[in-house]
């Protein structure tokens, strides 16, 4: 047997998809410029941002921006600080989650498991309408028609379990707290929870309902032991786009909420004073000094960078939860 | 056994769901323990005097949690207890929720009702005070300022966002997945830190004063995500065999992208381009720190201030006065009328096609 | 005459909305026993299978008429529990369905969790499931890795332990292996074998020769000119198929259709 020389595979040529004509180019050159400009964009929010914020960030020291308090521009030097808007934009986005998580899951499992048909339906329109309403006509009902009844649940519940130090007041009056500003921020992002929950539940393997009905599950077990963990991952992705939302709100909070920027209100929800970052720059705005501009800017960063970072969590999140999928 | 029996269909009786019939008593219990609750909680919301609110959640709800596990427990035993729970709370929570959302609804339109009038949808505020009748005066020039300013955000944004879609799912790009991760990162952008960037990038370094144009910029990264998210999923639900058809014939990638993929996608790209409008046209922060309001109807773009619906609405509302709120439920009502036509075009628009579920499995 | 089979149904019928799809089926399934249902597609045999575990009534505008019976009592009385119903006649799917956020061990328990029920030695009853059902080797060194880490026919016969462990007097299967390969399916009917001395096993195939191998007897079920389907002949698997009495039943064993 003569040696045979090890076989050896022509070389593997890389296919790759490119445009010939001059049409295609300019066809494919239009559309990666485009989604070019996508990055563009981003890097030119960032860049602008932080070189107007850079003064502030420089003058106040940054972990003194983030995390003190008091702004103050009538003292030299100069004080702007976020910790009590920071702050209270997590704790109100807190209670707004907390409200509406339950109820949104609620609607949906209504809506997908128990409704009939034509409730279900136009059930569903009405959902993903009322996710539609701008926040700034929430903020307007708010205002106005909500505030009066919400300071009025406020005030029972302080009476009933006020030595609770959450529960707590001590000025006797119960408009604009965070309390108020977070059932109204709940009522913002319901619709959007209930709606992303839905969709879920809707792509959901009918297959395994049916295996957990035949192995006698009954409603309750298949929903709390199967389809809950299955829908796990997106209904958390969908909460936190609600969490990114209720962050940046920023009319209907600024109505409703009355900001203290010298004092951090950590836990007593009942107080009429908080903080929300995307409210105080609206509150700011209007007769903002140049060194207060830039102080804005440098919040609008601070909020910008705390978003990004939830969205990845919610990312993770979504990825990790769901292992199976792959 | 090849006897003849009578193959043909039998007509369905009455009685075909012998599942549904439920034992009479379990029936009654499940009534009274609907009923029974909700009577208790109202008589005793009548006889105290006590708040609403309050009554709802410490009587009527345990009392119908109660009552709803007994009669799941009555039914089918220590299994039944968590079924009705879970059947209690679901309808509670669902209905609380419904009726809240829909008593927004509801004010927005009694409200606005009260301020809307022919006059109110053409005229401006020129010579209108605040705290002038509302005979006098309207959202005419907000009305324009918002379809001229969403207006040039949309020119801009459809093409960009249509483009950056093509670019996601026809071409081989190596930087799709950068993409719509900044994408997906530009949506989580808040909607006042988009003003501040066109504010330090065109106001504070001096290129241009307050106006409209300012605005439309900054409710570009805004749109941005949505119409391109919306215009890549309808391009992807056209079947690759219809490209691939083309292709195999000889026509060059742009050919089959116009003639074909397009068409096929039209109604989910009119429909991202109606959402991308719908999400902006309420956005109120990026316009405040942007624009110059106005009483005067503004055609101008570049030049000058230029009142819309929301920073209308925003104006008014911080003004205080009585009338102006009602001028400011007017404007939500507008917007209110503005979003739900978007919305039925745009359900309308995804009518025709079929959307087929996508199912996720392996 | 029915207290003598462990499981029968007497003149089912069933309706979607309006339309009859199945009529006056009467079928008896004595204990440990394999029936086989066999037919062309569409004839109304998965449809059938559901009646008999109350699967059926899940389905909107599902309509139902006759009896069928376990031990003797009509399982579609207003007294029973049809969840009592499915823990007794259990049921394997064609598609293979384990419950994805469980690991293999939590998924033979699953049953026991979703119905409520309690064991007290968990480990044993993973371990004896997974035997009977041809699986304990190749996984009883990852009982706590992910139920879809595991092949199509694994899975499958994971369903299988899944079904067991809940102990189920009738196992129903809805053609168990037609998603599976040859060996994955050689597998599976020598399970069915192993099974049947402690259960009484109804199975759906479209696979006549699977019939010929594991059923003790066969109903042919045909469904023709849009009529509702109905049982055309039915009895010991050796005579539908050598020996057929109905020329329809010989022209589909014989593979002149379907």
């Amino acid at each position: 047997m003569t040696a045979e020389a090890p076989y050896q595979a022509t070389p593997r040529r890389k296919l790759v998809v490119k445009p010939s004509t001059v049409p295609d180019k300019v066809f494919f050159g239009i559309a990666t410029a485009a989604a070019y400009s996508a990055i563009v964009i981003t890097s030119a929010i960032l860049i602008f941002l932080v070189l107007r914020a850079w003064p502030a960030f420089e003058s106040q020291g940054l972990l003194n921006f983030i995390f003190g308090s008091g702004w103050d521009t009538s003292l030299d030097p100069i004080v702007l600080h976020i910790g009590p808007m920071l702050w209270g934009s997590f704790l109100v986005a807190t209670i707004g989650v907390i409200f509406a998580v339950p109820m949104a899951i609620s609607i949906a499992y209504f809506i997908e498991f128990i409704a009939p048909k034509a409730l279900a339906k136009s059930a569903t329109i009405l959902v993903d309408l009322l996710a539609a309403i701008p926040s700034v006509v929430i903020g307007l009902w708010g205002v106005s028609l909500f505030s009066t009844v919400a300071a009025g649940w406020a005030q029972e519940l302080n009476s009933v379990l006020g030595w609770l130090p959450l529960f707590s007041n001590n000025a006797g009056n119960f408009l604009r707290s965070p309390f108020i500003a977070g059932l109204v921020v709940a009522v913002m992002i319901v619709p959007i929870i209930a709606s992303i929950t839905r969709e879920i539940f809707s792509q959901m393997d009918q297959e395994i309902i049916k295996a957990s009905l035949a192995l006698g599950g009954n409603r309750e077990s298949t929903f709390r032991k199967v389809i809950l963990p299955t829908a796990a991952g997106g209904v958390v992705g969908g909460v936190l786009l609600g969490l990114g939302r209720a962050l940046g709100e920023t009319v209907a909070i600024f109505f409703v909420l009355n900001l203290v920027y010298d004092d951090f209100n950590f836990y007593q929800i009942l107080e009429p004073k908080g903080g929300a970052v995307a409210s105080l720059i609206l509150a700011k705005f209007g007769e903002a000094t140049p060194a207060e501009i830039a102080g804005l800017m440098a919040a609008g960063v601070v909020l910008f960078v705390a978003t990004l970072i939830i969205n990845a969590i919610a990312s993770y999140i979504v990825a990790k939860a769901q292992p199976w999928r792959n | 056994m090849e006897k003849l029996i009578d193959l043909s269909p039998v007509e369905r009786p009455a009685n075909a769901q012998p599942w549904a019939k439920i034992q009479p008593r379990l029936k009654g219990v499940i009534a009274l323990s609907s009923v029974l609750p909700a009577v208790i909680a109202l008589a005793f919301l009548l006889i105290s005097g006590n708040e609403f609110m309050g009554v709802l959640f410490t009587v009527f709800l345990p009392l119908q949690i109660l009552a709803g596990g007994f009669a799941g427990f009555y039914g089918f035993g220590r299994r039944g207890i968590l079924d009705g729970l879970l059947l209690v709370v679901t309808y509670f929570f669902a209905t609380f929720v419904l009726v809240l959302l829909v008593s927004v609804l509801w004010s927005v339109i009694e409200n606005g009702g009260k301020a809307i009038s022919p006059h109110f949808f053409y005229q401006n505020n020129v010579y209108v005070d605040p705290t002038a009748p509302l005979e006098i005066g309207g959202v005419g020039h907000a009305i324009i300022g918002s379809f001229l300013i969403v207006g040039l955000a949309t020119v801009i944004t459809v093409p960009l966002g249509i483009a950056t879609a093509v670019y996601i799912t026809e071409t081989q790009g190596k930087s799709r997945g950068l993409i719509r991760s900044l994408l997906q990162a530009m949506s989580g952008l808040p909607s006042v830190v988009a003003g501040l960037f066109i504010y330090a990038l065109l106001i504070a370094s001096g290129i241009t004063q307050y106006a409209g144009f300012a605005g439309s910029l900054a409710l570009i990264p805004l749109m941005l995500p949505t119409v391109s998210r919306v215009a890549e999923e309808a391009l992807r639900l056209v079947p690759k065999e219809l490209r691939n058809g083309a292709l195999a014939l000889g026509a060059p990638a742009w050919r089959a992208f116009l003639q074909v993929t397009l068409p096929a996608a039209s109604s989910g790209i009119v429909t991202a381009v109606l959402l991308g409008v719908a999400r902006v046209i309420g956005e109120t922060a990026p316009l405040i720190l942007t624009t110059f309001s106005a009483n005067n109807t503004n055609l101008n773009i570049f030049e000058g201030g230029m009142s819309t619906l929301p920073t209308y609405l925003y104006n008014y509302v911080t003004m205080g006065f009585d009338t102006s709120l009602q001028r400011a439920w007017g404007a939500a009502l507008v917007i209110l009328i503005l979003v739900g036509v978007l919305f039925a075009a745009a359900r309308f628009a995804t009518r025709s096609t079929p959307a087929p579920k996508a199912k996720k499995r392996k | 005459m029915s207290a003598q089979f462990h499981l029968s149904s007497e003149n089912v019928n069933v309706w979607f909305g309006e339309r009859h799809v199945l009529k006056d089926v009467s079928l008896q399934f004595p204990t440990n026993q394999v029936t086989a249902l066999i037919g062309p597609s569409g004839c109304g045999k998965s449809t059938f299978i559901r009646t008999l575990n109350r699967m059926h009534e899940l389905i909107p505008g599902a309509g139902f008429g006759g009896k069928v019976l376990l031990d003797g009592q009509d399982i579609y009385e207003e007294s029973v529990d049809p969840v009592n119903v499915r823990i007794k006649i259990g049921m394997v799917f064609q598609k293979p369905n384990p419950f994805p956020t469980m690991s293999i061990k939590e998924n033979v328990l699953s049953g026991l969790k979703l119905s409520g029920r309690k064991n007290d030695n968990p480990a044993e009853l993973v371990e004896t499931s997974l035997r009977r059902a041809s699986i304990w080797n190749e996984v009883k060194d990852r009982l706590n890795e992910p139920a879809l880490s595991l092949s199509g026919g694994q899975q499958q016969r994971l369903c299988i332990a899944r079904g067991l462990a809940m102990d189920p007097e009738v196992l129903l299967m809805d053609e168990p292996c037609s998603a599976l390969d040859p060996g994955s399916t050689r597998r599976i009917e020598e399970t069915i074998l192993e099974l049947k001395d402690s259960m009484t096993i109804v199975i759906v195939t479209h696979n006549m020769q699977q019939a010929q191998r594991v059923a003790d007897q066969t109903a042919f079920f045909l469904s023709e000119d849009g009529n509702p389907g109905h049982v055309v002949e039915f009895g010991p698997t050796d005579d539908v198929f050598n020996k057929p009495i109905d020329s329809r039943t010989n022209d589909y064993v014989n593979g002149h259709f379907g």
